[in-house]
């Protein structure tokens, strides 16, 4: 019993670890800018395929997971500049926009790529065994390069010039600019970084589960909800959050039911909405 | 003008109009065929191939002069809708084609979710449809149905074959059932449950999963260190090739599949990392078939669409057959409108097109099928006499 709910604990974190690279570009988006960019959910399905063509093309998962990241990072500086810099100061306006892109992207990309469901051959397969425990392969890996990444963002939000741009206009954009950081490409900046870790997921979930021109919807739920979660703006939290809701969907499906697996993100939503109403860690304004 | 040549004009002009009404009256007339599906959106990657082969019967049909009711020929148009994968989107698209009182019939849709709305509208405007997704099988033959019709056979059908070849090409012993929980699964688990049971197989769990699942690992793990060897896994393909895919990973899980579902090509990335596969093809195997009338079905499909042979198109043989069937239905009962009396001859014809199929009493087909199966690194299927 001891060694399934340890087995069940690691598969939760695994996942977890993807939740919370997700979260953390939407986190980082809001708690930064004021925008709720819906779209978030639509650089993860991006990167996913970005990764897929350039592994079925014959490159290393390691080239198509790079090139993924590099090229959402780009698309989010686009986006930033061609779009929600202009709803900048409206909310509803950039919210109304980010749902309008996840139409135009979903659809395009159904009509170009067909939406048949893709499966990548993952750089590594099957599993192996630590003890009496058996762990697969590939989810470890994602594992150590999600944990990496996200433990790799936190020390360039400490000690990059860049990263503490945007802590200071985290804690407030008028006086981040009257000390003279240039607020414009701060923001830029935060969507690339933003949009570049979703399409590092994207690689990662092409890796375990299939690419589909619909994939971004769930990583984007849950990526809210774990953005709520943590506290809309707090980095830590949201990080807190993803492993919170892997390990809540995976105790829930092993040892209560699979046909629930969505629920259990929102149960805990509900509670912490009522009883930590500014997030895990009582963020109540933005905290990276 | 005289008065006299005015009025002999005037005759001469009718004359010619009667005359020439009455050669088109010779010519061929037109019934408009009304097709619902999703063309675009998640599921259009059946409906799209179904609407394929709704067109190849046509253009054949057409191109051999139509067909003949009362010794009149027809010639036969397709009036299309998008349901766009969406339940709402399905029943608007369905309202354009009841709107148009030209379209006696609608075929189409495979896929529950848009199917259910499209049949309910069908069956209130007492409309003949002939749809081809699962849970028509709890709307087919119920009363106000009578004019509802499903192309692919029932699970009841089609498992009372498909179970004993399953666990003799397998060697099942104990197997587990892993689903989605939705209502289709809920019917098709009551009909194969048992007949494991009467094969001598054990059902020892049966999990439902939420529709949408990515990650199984949790659910997974539920069925290790169970004794099993075989597992019962449906009925999408993105969730067989992900369980398979996952089972893998996870380890510790049987490696035989059974799978309630129309394709071998969740399996095919792992045909050599596992001991079997099978599964049912509704209509006919394009893969693998040795059947000269498949083969020449083939050329024609590739010809007519110009796409290759994929997984999902043996999908376009759902209504393939379905509209010659129509149309001898239609010459039988002496008319093109009267869909009571075309429904009536449809039901109990025996057809012996690409499928060999027929409709029973309710409006069930009842068709022969394939079975397919990826063993030892191979693929090949076993057709299994239904009719």
């Amino acid at each position: 019993m001891l060694l399934d709910i340890i087995q069940t604990g690691l598969d939760g974190v695994m996942v977890g670890s993807l939740y919370a690279m997700v979260a953390l570009g939407i986190t980082l988006v809001f708690g930064l800018v004021g925008i709720l960019n819906f779209a978030h959910g639509q650089s993860v399905m991006l990167g996913a395929y970005v990764c897929f063509f350039l592994v079925s093309a014959g490159h290393s998962f390691w080239v198509g997971a790079i090139v993924a990241t590099l090229a959402m990072g780009v698309f989010g500086a686009l986006l930033e500049r061609a779009v929600f810099r202009r709803t900048l100061g409206d909310p509803f306006a950039g919210l109304a926009v980010s749902l309008g892109l996840i139409m135009i992207i979903e659809n395009v990309a159904a009509a170009a790529l067909t939406p048949d469901p893709r499966f990548m051959d993952a750089p590594v397969s099957g599993n192996f065994a630590v003890g009496p425990l058996l762990l697969s392969s590939q989810r470890s890996l994602v594992f150590v390069i999600s944990s990496a990444l996200i433990l790799g963002f936190w020390l360039f939000l400490q000690y990059s010039t860049l990263g503490k741009a945007i802590r200071a206009m985290s804690q407030s954009r008028q006086g981040a600019a009257l000390v003279g950081v240039r607020v414009d490409t701060v923001s830029r900046s935060i969507f690339a970084v933003g949009s570049a870790l979703a399409g590092a997921a994207g690689a990662l979930y092409a890796s375990l589960f299939a690419v589909t021109p619909f994939m971004g919807a769930a990583p984007l739920t849950k990526g809210f909800i774990l953005a709520a979660l943590g506290g809309l703006g707090s980095v830590p939290g949201a990080i807190a959050a993803g492993f919170l809701l892997g390990l809540a969907e995976s105790f829930g499906s092993r040892y209560l039911s699979a046909s629930f697996r969505d629920g259990y993100g929102f149960i805990i939503l509900i509670f912490a909405l009522l009883f930590l109403p500014t997030g895990l860690f009582g963020a109540g304004k933005a905290r990276v | 003008m005289s008065g006299m040549r005015w009025k002999g004009l005037v005759a001469g002009v009718l004359t010619f109009a009667l005359a020439g009404s009455a050669a088109l009256g010779q010519t061929a007339g037109v019934v408009k065929l009304g097709y619902v599906g999703s063309l675009t959106g998640p599921h259009s990657g059946w409906d799209v191939p179904a609407l394929e082969g709704m067109q190849m019967a046509v253009t054949e049909i057409n191109g051999a002069g139509g067909f003949k009711v009362g010794g009149k020929a027809y010639r036969i148009e397709i009036v299309q809708e998008d349901a766009q994968s969406k339940p709402d989107a399905a029943a608007t698209a369905a309202q354009k084609l009841l709107s148009d009182e030209d379209i006696h019939v609608v075929m189409g849709v495979l896929t529950s979710v848009p199917g259910v709305p499209v049949a309910t509208q069908m069956a209130k405007a007492k409309v003949m449809y002939i749809g081809g997704f699962t849970a028509m099988d709890g709307i087919v033959g119920k009363p106000g149905n009578e004019l509802s019709f499903r192309a692919l056979d029932t699970d009841d059908t089609v498992a009372k074959g498909f179970v004993p070849v399953v666990v003799k090409e397998l060697g099942l012993k104990k197997v587990g059932i892993l689903v989605p929980n939705d209502d289709v699964s809920k019917t098709f688990v009551k009909a194969y449950q048992p007949l494991f049971s009467q094969a001598g197989v054990e059902v020892s769990m049966v999990e439902f999963f939420q529709p949408g699942t990515t990650d199984f690992a949790p659910v997974l793990r539920k069925f290790q260190g169970k004794g099993l060897d075989g597992m019962f896994i449906g009925y999408a393909d993105p969730d067989a090739e992900a369980i398979i895919r996952q089972s893998l990973e996870v380890g510790d899980l049987p490696k035989k599949f059974v799978y309630r579902g129309g394709s071998g090509a969740p399996a095919v990335k792992y045909a050599d990392k596992i001991d079997g596969f099978v599964w049912q093809i509704l209509t006919r195997d394009l893969a693998s078939s040795s059947d000269e009338k498949v083969k020449a079905w083939i050329d024609r499909y590739k010809a007519a669409t110009k796409k290759d042979i994929v997984a999902n198109t043996y999908w376009a043989l759902t209504f393939y057959d379905a509209v010659f069937m129509l149309g001898k239905a239609m010459d039988a009962a002496g008319t093109t409108t009267d869909q009571a009396a075309i429904a009536a001859k449809l039901k109990g014809m025996v057809y012996d097109g690409v499928r060999r199929m027929s409709f029973d009493k309710d409006g069930h087909a009842v068709t022969d099928v394939d079975i397919g199966i990826i063993k030892g690194g191979k693929t090949y299927s076993i057709p299994e006499k239904v009719l």
